[in-house]
């Protein structure tokens, strides 16, 4: 039946209903998955309300309080206060949604340019496919850090800096990986197909190239997420990456770090963050990998 | 009258090394089929290629409705594009795996826009029907479904834009030997409904037999021999093509023990031998020296200087008695 | 020498292949027919004792000479393997080594099977004529050579190592058709010259009905019939055999006008 104008209420129940049992039988099956997924949730959710959960919202800007310097975890402070009297509760909490953003950022910047280059040099080939493959080797040839480093030296260090840099760094991983798959969906029929069908090169590569060469890319970006939020933190450490007074996690790791000893809760809050952050992103990465495993596919 | 496609000369090269040496052969105005017989190396799937510009062509021509192909540019290569479908050795292969049924069988209707959005199902669905395959199949993917399946709604897509000319390359060679007979009636039913013209590869005797009046026979890129497929098959006169058919094995026939000859692995083509000079047991001098032409020998045409003595010999193999030169 | 009596093979509760009776004799070639889902490969893999590789539950009793080979152990598996049983393939270079050379595999074969220096080379040098292949087979790479000299070579082998039982799993259906003929041949040849007992598994009937004696015809698991070549091709009591045999596409005899 074309255009299902009316759709009957039991089979929308019958829908969602179904839908549960999917979710309940797929954390059985993919408990890394699972685990990663809803953890991720909380931190991003935690995130994006953190002007509004967090006792004291201004402390995650520029204001400061002296005399309430490096008060230890208490009841109005649960986290403890910093060198200058910030909240580190607020603090975290608001970092998330700094290093989520940058990791939302760099993943994006980097699998747009990384599909596009891949996708280009696999699909149409030739001198084409080694022109970009030089380029992006080039690119390849510099190890994270240098380059932010040296992107940092000539832009003003910030978070938006870091997340040039990172990005630099990394969309050449993904132009490789998607490459490899256009150059192995070229060599399938069904391209042939729409070409004698009379599809144009573009319409290809948008229409059957793409989507069947996404899939290892996003399994990829899940788990890069973890490694570029870990980068960021470093960039940030070593004074490359945000600045004072944006709540990074790194940065603050690094402010707290001469007061390990003393004032622990300066740097242990922040630091359980990034790692927590990070196992998130790996199981998520993980489970999508195994999900998508081939081998695993039941037909 | 005027053919529907017609080969000229065709010299195809792949990665440098020449893989067609001027191939010449007509198709005409269906419902026909003709049927392009070699094994692995006669050039046959580069040539099937080509007809459907998938191949770059250097030399010789193919002419489609009198017009060179790939000279074609805008609407009219849109037109022949439409004219000419292909159908695969591997539906698994060319179905694009994240796309329904129903999208991939409607495809070509998109791209050509000749159907409005509202009635496309519909005329997915009727093709479907066509094919024998019911419409729910519409939303279903292709790997749910079986190899027969499969093919058969590769053939629902070819048959989308009103082809008058379809490309088989193996169409039938994954299938099961059942599933094979029924999607052999299907080619004979629209063969008939839709007065198609077939170009059939396969390595398949019985198969071209079934489905081709005319037939050519490549060997390394050459034809051998070319003529109407019922004499062609039953009293071969190229020494390759009656070493083809002693090779196929029968139910029931008790097939003579084949006397080995040949000397291992073919030497590069020569310019100026006949190609199955290495292997063939009639093989005299002139054979080495001069490529023979195709010339007109009970009611066929034949590349071989023998070919009045062919008729005589024993049935013989090949290849591969490789003691001999190694 | 083979003996398969009430053979069930399983996987997840499902089962895949029955087979009730099935008698192999030294210097025999039996077919088994069929298409795909049919069971015949698994039958093959259960007989060189492979199944359980694959997660598949094996019962009932499979016997060489005597010899219950369901309840062999994976080490009393490799001294069978290869030496008293052995497999040809349908993609014979997926079985070959890449990275040494013919001569090398074909060495370390007939070594670890404990076959001595100065017997292993008159092995190969045997082994070679009678499949029509030149000793300078031994110094290629499996990926220089053809389909067919591979086939040919992986008979070699078998032939070489002596295997009182070859199961061959769909040899030819990956070959031109005139090479086929060759491989056909030199397989005959295997039968007659040592006697050995094969199970040729195959969809082409045809190619069956060259080769094979006697013939048993699976479908969907199940054993439809069995019975000496000749006599199933040309009066097929089942429908499904009858179906089968009508279904193969055959070219046209005579001189049509």
């Amino acid at each position: 039946m074309r255009g299902q104008a009316t759709v009957p209420k039991s089979r929308t129940t019958a829908q969602a209903q179904s839908r549960w049992r999917t979710l309940a039988s797929g954390a059985r099956r993919y408990p890394l998955l699972f685990v990663g997924v809803s953890l991720a949730t909380v931190i991003v959710v935690v995130g994006l309300l953190a002007p509004w959960i967090t006792p004291y919202p201004h402390d995650a800007g520029s204001a400061t309080h002296a005399t309430a310097a490096l008060q230890s975890p208490g009841a109005h402070h649960w986290f403890g206060t910093d060198l200058v009297g910030r909240d580190v509760l607020t603090r975290v909490v608001h970092g998330a949604r700094v290093s989520l953003a940058i990791a939302i950022f760099v993943l994006l910047i980097a699998a747009v340019v990384g599909l596009t280059v891949g996708l280009t040099a696999g699909f149409v080939g030739g001198k084409v496919d080694t022109l970009l493959m030089r380029i992006t080797d080039v690119f390849l040839a510099f190890p994270a850090l240098l380059l932010s480093v040296a992107l940092s030296a000539v832009l003003t260090a910030s978070a938006t800096s870091a997340v040039v840099a990172i990005s630099a760094t990394w969309w050449p991983w993904y132009a490789r990986l998607s490459r490899a798959q256009a150059a192995a969906i070229r060599r399938t029929g069904y391209c042939d197909a729409a070409r004698v069908i009379g599809a144009s090169r573009s319409r290809q590569l948008w229409r059957h190239v793409l989507p069947n060469a996404a899939t290892p890319v996003f399994v990829q970006m899940s788990l890069d997420a973890a490694g570029i939020i870990l980068t960021a933190a470093t960039l940030s450490y070593l004074g490359l990456g945000a600045q004072d007074p944006t709540p990074e996690w790194g940065l603050m790791v690094s402010q707290g770090q001469s007061l390990a000893t003393t004032a622990w809760w300066v740097v242990t809050f922040p630091g359980l963050a990034i790692v927590l952050t990070a196992i998130a992103f790996n199981f998520i990465g993980d489970g999508l990998q195994t999900a998508f495993d081939p081998k695993r596919a039941r037909r | 009258m005027n053919a529907l496609l017609s080969v000229r000369d065709l010299r195809l090269s792949y990665d440098s090394t020449q893989v067609v040496h001027g191939v010449d052969f007509e198709v005409p105005q269906g419902p026909y089929g003709v049927g392009l017989i070699g094994e692995s190396g006669s050039g046959k799937t580069t040539i099937a290629r080509a007809l459907l510009l998938l191949h770059p062509i250097h030399r010789g021509s193919v002419a489609f409705e009198g017009a060179d192909v790939s000279r074609l540019r805008g609407s009219d290569l849109k037109a022949y594009r439409r004219a000419v479908q292909l159908v695969f050795q591997d539906g698994d292969g060319s179905l694009d795996p994240r796309m329904s049924v129903g999208a991939n069988v409607g495809e070509p209707l998109v791209v050509h826009r000749s159907v409005p959005r509202a009635v496309r199902r519909d005329r997915v669905a009727e093709l479907l029907a066509e094919v024998g395959l019911p419409e729910d199949m519409i939303d279903r993917y292709p790997h749910q479904l079986s190899g027969g399946q499969r093919q058969r709604v590769v053939i629902a897509r070819a048959l989308a834009l009103e082809p008058k000319l379809l490309i088989l390359d193996e169409p039938t060679s994954a299938l099961d030997v059942t599933v094979q007979e029924r999607v052999l009636k299907l080619f004979e039913r629209l063969r008939i409904e839709r007065g198609l013209a077939f170009v059939l590869i396969s390595h398949n005797l019985a198969v071209v037999d079934r489905l081709c009046e005319s037939s050519v026979v490549l060997y390394r890129g050459s034809v051998v021999e070319r003529g109407p497929t019922a004499s062609l098959l039953s009293r071969p006169r190229h020494p390759y093509t009656r070493a083809l058919r002693a090779a196929v094995p029968e139910i029931g026939v008790v097939r003579p023990p084949l006397t080995r000859i040949g000397s291992g692995t073919p030497p590069d083509q020569a310019d100026n031998a006949c190609p199955y000079a290495a292997r063939c047991p009639l093989a005299v001098d002139r054979c080495r020296t001069e490529t023979p032409a195709l010339r007109e020998v009970d009611g066929r045409e034949v590349a071989c200087h023998r070919a009045e003595d062919t008729i005589e010999i024993e049935p013989f193999t090949t290849h591969h008695d490789d003691r001999k030169h190694g | 020498m083979i003996s398969i009596r009430d053979l069930r093979i399983a996987y997840d509760g499902r089962v895949v292949a029955h087979v009730p009776e099935l008698d192999l004799s030294a210097g025999t070639i039996m077919g088994i027919a069929g298409e795909s889902g049919s069971g015949k490969s698994q039958t093959a893999l259960a007989v060189m004792g492979l199944s359980g590789y694959a997660g598949a539950h094996v019962s009932g009793s499979i016997t060489l000479d005597g010899q219950e080979l369901t309840t062999k152990s994976r080490r009393e598996w490799q001294t069978i393997r290869g030496r008293r049983i052995a497999m040809i393939m349908q993609s014979p270079r997926a079985a070959l080594n890449p990275t040494v050379t013919l001569g090398t595999l074909f060495r370390r074969s007939l070594r670890l099977h404990g076959v001595s220096r100065a017997d292993s080379k008159a092995r190969m040098r045997t082994a070679l004529d009678e499949v029509v292949l030149s000793p300078d087979i031994l110094d290629r790479y499996p990926h220089q050579v053809s389909g067919g000299q591979a086939q040919r070579f992986a008979i070699a082998l078998v032939s070489a190592l002596r295997a009182d039982v070859v199961i061959a799993d769909e040899p030819t259906s990956a070959l031109d058709v005139t090479v086929q003929a060759e491989v056909i041949e030199v397989l005959r040849d295997l039968r007659d010259r040592h006697g050995t007992a094969m199970l040729f598994i195959s969809h082409d009937l045809a190619v069956i009905s060259e080769l094979a004696d006697s013939v048993t015809i699976m479908r969907h698991g199940e054993v439809v019939e069995s019975g000496p070549t000749a006599l199933v091709m040309q009066t097929p009591r089942q429908v499904y055999t009858r179906e089968l045999l009508a279904a193969v596409p055959t070219i046209r005899r005579g001189d049509p006008q």
